[in-house]
């Protein structure tokens, strides 16, 4: 059983009209220290499937187990936590907090944590040095190109030294230069800090960094282990 | 804590306009409450200063029994020694006046009509603290060393026909119960403030009371201090006092002896009350509908707290701070302006009102801006913006977490 490990879960959007069966009694096994990507044509269930695992959406039935935890189990205190200090999202279209500076957006997740303000801000400056916006920090959200403000939503979902990042589409909004160093960071936080990642994507970039490929089709779940194209030519 | 304080004021400074409107909005309904609660307390102020010191003093003290037996057995429940009870009450510090009074009624004539008439004998030399509050209309009040002359109400004036020097009998029966009459001449006629009483006051010197009703003692002994805030303080003294003398006596407070004030109070009280509630619900309306925009527009912002780690009950509090917030500025800003409105009445010299009910006098009014007023209209705008902020915020920290993402930020 993986880290992150599905049995048998199904997701119904169901209407009066219809329903839209996203998931359907599928099986998946994530190893540790993963760097996934979950292909799939747009509508076909990615964010759905990346929702249930970051706990935010619960399967219709099935269970989903991250870090050998049901998360079903956990009660609502149990569950903040957890997205809190087990996940880091990178959501499709940022979800900062547009009366927070950059810095600030970065350090919030620690305040659940009781960080002190100043220890946070101070993190919060570590992790946006990394995403390259150091001199971009005072500015807010409303401030800052689409992809800068990306780039401080990964320095968001890196605060907490997460183990699993959860993305969605995060190249989406960048050029290739500054997703390639996304990317970099990314790749190096995978290799050396054993941080696994899952992501949704069309970006051949990405795709390229990516280890497990987990494809999306008619419900069900397939995952390809595949060589790191980036790795072999680093090798080569 | 504070962090969430912090979020909270800038997210109120972020919609201005509006958080300005609803600010304003409940600084309106504070101050509206304050300044009722201000009139309110000049209005007790002043029924209450014009009842002690035109009629009940702070303290009135009797013989032991005077309640029980003052209309069955007045003779017998009269004081005997009233100078030593005088003198004892005069060494008080803060006793102002000590006076007696003694009382009977009677049917007084002019010669042309027989009314009803309350007579009050009083020591023209102590009283002299007491006629502040009547308003001679003709004539002179009493003086010391008056003899055969006294001092009558207005609407009594009216109907007895009498003019200023006229005679006035009045018959009555003395302590033993013989039939006797006393004669004086009117020197002045006078407003107390309440119609009821002018139409049947009398006022003369209380040697004359005492002649016609063959008596040396008196019914009661008034007692005023310089302030009646100061009386709580200075009662366990009196009462003390009063205990060392050899004569047996009860007493009775003002508010004791005032009933028409008690009601008032209450009947004022009441309408404060419904006000605050008034002010209440309008304010609660304001902050509600603010916060469930803010709720609503915020949606996304909200999604976003729970996904990276924000309990239910942290995201409830994020709203619950704006709205109490919300409050604590609109209270302020109330306060403030409840300050500078009553500071501008006194500066213009106060709003002539006309005459209250039973009463015969306009007045002006001023704005009694006390800490506990002020206190009472700050917390009821902040309580009701903090209440009205709990449906919002609830509402705020159960959304579904997925859905509230989809919502821009
Ligand atoms: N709340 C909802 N109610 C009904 N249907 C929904 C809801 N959310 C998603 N769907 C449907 O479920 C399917 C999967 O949606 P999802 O957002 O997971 O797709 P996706 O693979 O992330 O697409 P994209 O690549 O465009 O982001 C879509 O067909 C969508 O219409
Ligand atoms: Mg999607």
């Amino acid at each position: 059983m993986g880290q992150i490990s599905l049995r048998s879960v199904c997701r119904t959007y169901a209407s009066e009209a219809f329903s839209l069966t996203v998931l359907d009694a599928a099986d998946l096994d994530i190893p540790d220290n993963a760097f996934a990507v979950i292909c799939g044509p747009s509508g076909s269930g990615k964010s759905t499937l990346l929702n249930m695992i970051g706990a935010l959406d619960r399967p219709d039935s099935g269970t989903i187990t991250i870090s050998g935890t049901d998360i079903a189990t956990l009660n609502e205190k149990q569950l903040a936590k957890f997205r809190n200090e087990t996940i880091g999202f990178v959501f499709q279209s940022f979800h900062l907090l547009p009366v927070l500076t950059a810095v600030e957006n970065v350090a919030w997740p620690l305040y659940f944590q009781g960080v002190k303000r100043r220890e946070r801000m101070e993190i919060a400056r570590e992790k946006l040095a990394l995403v390259g916006l150091s001199e971009h920090a005072n500015k807010l959200p409303g401030k800052l190109s689409g992809g800068q403000r990306q780039r401080v939503a990964i320095a968001r979902a890196l605060v907490c030294n997460p183990r699993i990042i959860l993305a969605d589409e995060p190249t989406a909004n960048l050029d290739r230069k500054t997703a390639q160093g996304v990317l970099d960071l990314i790749s190096d936080l995978n290799a050396h800090h054993g941080v696994s990642f899952l992501c949704a994507t069309h970006d051949n970039l990405v795709v390229e960094h990516a280890r497990q490929i987990i494809s999306l089709s008619e419900g069900k779940l397939h995952m390809q282990e595949v060589l790191n194209l980036s790795e072999v030519a680093q090798h080569a | 804590m504070l962090d969430l304080f912090y979020i909270a004021a800038l997210n109120i400074f972020r919609n201005a306009r509006r958080s300005t409107i609803t600010i304003l909005s409940i600084a309106v309904g504070c101050c509206a409450l304050t300044c009722f609660g201000a009139f309110i307390n000049f209005t007790f102020e002043g029924l209450r200063e014009t009842t002690i010191r035109t009629q009940l003093g702070h303290m009135q003290i009797y013989a032991e029994g005077y309640w029980e037996k003052h209309v069955s057995d007045p003779a017998s429940v009269m004081i005997h020694d009233v100078s030593t009870l005088e003198t004892a009450l005069e060494g008080i510090e803060g006793v102002s006046t000590v006076t007696h009074r003694v009382s009977f009624s009677g049917i007084g004539t002019t010669g042309q009509a027989s009314v009803n008439m309350s007579v009050t004998g009083v020591d023209p030399l102590r009283e002299m603290d007491f006629a502040d509050f009547e308003i001679v209309v003709k004539g002179r009040n009493l003086l010391p060393g008056d003899t055969q002359v006294g001092v009558i109400g207005d609407e009594l004036a009216k109907g007895l026909e009498a003019q200023i020097g006229d005679w006035v009998t009045v018959m009555t029966t003395s302590l033993d119960g013989m039939l006797n009459a006393v004669d004086f001449e009117i020197v002045g006629i006078v407003r107390t403030g309440s119609t009821e009483y002018d139409s049947v006051f009398a006022k003369v010197p209380s040697d004359l009371v005492q002649t016609v009703m063959d008596t040396t003692a008196v019914e009661r002994v008034v007692v005023m201090l310089d302030n009646t805030a100061d009386l709580p303080a200075q009662r366990p003294e009196i009462d003390a006092t009063i205990a060392a003398l050899p004569e047996a006596y009860e007493t009775r407070q003002w508010n004791e002896l005032a009933g028409f004030y008690e009601a008032v109070v209450s009947l004022y009280n009441g309408l404060f009350r419904i006000f605050s509630g008034i002010v209440a619900v309008v304010v609660m309306f304001s902050v509600a509908n603010t916060m469930t925009m803010a709720v609503f527009e915020r949606m996304g912002e909200s999604g976003a707290l729970r996904a990276i780690g924000a309990t239910q009950g942290t995201t409830m509090q994020m709203f619950l701070n704006e709205g109490l917030f919300i409050g604590l500025l609109g209270g302020t800003v109330g306060v403030i302006l409840s300050l500078l409105i009553s500071w501008g009445i006194e500066m213009i010299g106060g709003i002539p009102m006309p005459p209250p009910p039973s009463m015969s006098q306009g007045y002006q009014a001023f704005l009694l801006m006390t800490p506990a007023v002020l206190a009472k209209g700050f917390v009821v705008s902040v309580a009701a913006a903090l209440v009205s902020s709990i449906y919002p915020a609830w509402a705020a920290s159960r959304v579904n977490i997925v859905e509230a993402l989809q919502k821009p930020c």
